[in-house]
């Protein structure tokens, strides 16, 4: 009797917590909505999305989004040109090729990777990678947007490490066994075979990684230089440029509630929202549909 | 005990712990609460006063042990916002407080009192490869907000470039630097800095980014200068010989970009929060100024 009223209790508790999760989302949602919707009201889209200049204090304000766009892209493909290879092929490694002891080994410390505030990979950036890399590259600043990519790398290879290895762990043994016994050698069955069954997980991976990365404030606010131009071509990579969530971070100290400069921001930190959320549920839905998973 | 027992009473362990906690709370915020037992200060806001109000807090509380000090920076904006919304005692402000945070402050029951505490010089500096001495206000403008952008035009050819290296906006040093260089001591209201500075987010990251940058320039409080960057004399605008800053040009009001620094209060300070002030404009709280390469503020 006792046992199924501390089932419910603990059934009703879970519940609960289950639904508060749902709850933060909406109404952070809305609490972003609601502070952005001036800036939305008071400025055209056409401003606001084709605009190349963001100066929210001066008179009139400037709110065109493209460098902070730009900017948060830049950092952003840059972090996932480094850390998708990087990341996939350990995930490989780890799951088909290394021997148990080293698998062991490898995992946890690729896990600690993940585990490093990321003030201090922006104080690494800053100090001694940023300087070192300008002096051998004979850069202009040290605080340019491929710094930002590369430190953001280290912090997305431990999602896309961990999320890869599991879907591509998860691909049932009977299909790398059947292609063995077909003939194939251990690189092609994980070329041909394995990786293309895990690829749902894979892309769910990526896209996990491209979240972190799009989402990362204090390393890219300390690392790119924080100056709001519009980045060219493959030089831009070089120079500095301004994220979106550096922005936010940087300006946020200084303005006061309910002017149009604090909704601006606060339009900035909806898009962000929308940009992340869709990417979440992207890589949901591609969890998904794994094969051999039975979800 | 079954594991699902031990969950609840855990969870509410835990609920318990946090009601405690939440209750506990009145006895420390806001000056109603500096009865006799318990006295706390929080001084929150500019990173250029960090370091001194640190050194104050360690000095005065030697004397005066009963009273727990807590310091913090996030930029002259984040000190004020603080002290309107009741989470700190005191206000650490670079910059005057402007009139839209009067305006708030009051409508949130806050009157705000501004004890000058100490002077600051912001300092022009440059990396040491750079071979200027000097520069005129109006050049140093137009460096900041992009009209010049090569070294050549501004008087040291061969360095190519002006990399431009600036504070981020809620410092109150890019608020002076803004208000006497940038919009030419607040005649041009329309100037403002160029897309392309580098928004650093404290004096020390200024301070390497233009140590280790041949053509970099930028700013930094007075107190930070030290020997891995070449301080540039300025030439105020009205003409006349360019100053570099020190006590003296700073003090006399000669150095042109200079300003006082604050703490700002709810009201006049009184109680514990009149003696901490009040030894802050004494001749032990100005010394630590001097020690750190501030200004005492004059009588």
């Amino acid at each position: 009797m006792m046992r199924r009223k501390w089932e419910w209790l603990i059934e009703r508790l879970i519940q609960l917590a289950g639904v508060l999760a749902i709850v933060f989302v909406v109404l952070i949602f809305a609490f972003l909505l609601k502070d952005a919707l001036p800036t939305f009201r008071e400025h055209s889209l056409r401003e606001l999305f084709a605009g190349q200049r963001w100066s929210p204090t001066s008179e009139p304000a400037k709110v065109g989004m493209v460098p902070l766009l730009l900017g948060s892209l830049y950092v952003t493909f840059g972090a996932l040109v480094i850390s998708v290879p990087l990341g996939l092929a350990t995930a490989v490694f780890i799951a088909e090729v290394a021997p148990a002891r080293l698998r062991e080994a490898l995992k946890p410390t690729v896990e600690l990777l993940a585990a490093i505030p990321s003030v201090v990979f922006g104080f690494l950036g800053l100090l001694l990678v940023g300087p070192l890399l300008a002096r051998w590259l004979h850069l202009p600043v040290a605080q340019f947007a491929a710094l930002g990519s590369l430190m953001l790398a280290l912090m997305a290879i431990p999602t896309i490490v961990s999320v890869s290895e599991d879907a591509i762990r998860a691909v049932p043994r009977a299909l790398r066994d059947s292609s063995l016994a077909l003939g194939a050698t251990h690189w092609q069955t994980i070329s041909r075979v394995v990786l293309p069954a895990a690829r749902s997980g894979i892309v769910a991976a990526l896209l996990l990684g491209f979240g972190r990365a799009v989402g990362e404030t204090m390393t890219v606010l300390m690392v790119t230089g924080n100056a709001a131009v519009i980045p060219m071509g493959l030089r831009g990579f070089w120079r500095p440029v301004e994220t979106m969530t550096a922005t936010i971070a940087a300006e946020m100290g200084e303005t006061a509630y309910g002017t149009p400069h604090y909704h601006a921001l606060f339009a900035i930190g909806l898009i962000l929202f929308v940009i992340t959320f869709m990417t979440s549920t992207i890589a949901d839905l591609a969890i998904r549909r794994t094969p051999g998973a039975a979800r | 005990m079954t594991t699902a027992r031990v969950m609840v009473l855990f969870l509410l362990a835990a609920a318990v712990a946090l009601a405690a906690a939440g209750c506990s709370r009145p006895a420390s915020t806001g000056p109603d609460s500096m009865g006799a037992g318990e006295q706390t200060i929080r001084q929150i806001g500019s990173t250029t006063m960090l370091p001194l109000a640190e050194k104050w807090r360690s000095a005065f509380n030697a004397k005066h042990p009963a009273v727990s000090i807590a310091v913090s920076g996030g930029g002259s904006g984040t000190g004020i916002r603080a002290l309107i919304s009741k989470t700190a005692e005191i206000a650490d402000s670079s910059r005057d407080i402007r009139p839209e945070e009067v305006q708030q402050a009051q409508s949130a029951g806050i009157s705000p009192v501004s004890s000058a505490v100490a002077l600051d010089g912001v300092a022009v500096i440059v990396s040491p490869a750079n071979p200027l001495k000097q520069i005129s206000m109006k050049t140093l403008s137009d460096i900041y907000t992009g009209d010049l952008t090569d070294w050549g035009a501004a008087g040291a050819p061969g360095l190519g470039a002006i990399q431009l290296v600036s504070r981020d906006s809620a410092s109150g040093t890019f608020e002076v630097f803004k208000e006497k260089v940038v919009t030419l001591d607040g005649t041009d209201k329309s100037r403002d800095y160029a897309p392309q500075a580098l928004k650093q987010t404290s004096n020390e990251a200024v301070l390497t980014l233009v140590g280790q940058t041949k053509n970099a320039i930028g700013y930094v409080g007075l107190g930070y200068v030290n020997k891995s960057v070449k301080v540039l004399a300025v030439a105020p605008m009205k003409g006349g010989a360019s100053i570099m800053p020190d006590e003296a040009t700073v003090s006399d009001g000669t150095y042109p970009i200079a300003r006082k620094l604050y703490c700002i209060t709810n009201g006049q300070p009184t109680g514990v929060l009149k003696e901490y002030v009040d030894w802050i404009k004494g001749p032990e709280g100005q010394e630590i100024v001097k020690q750190l390469g501030f200004v005492p503020v004059g009588q």
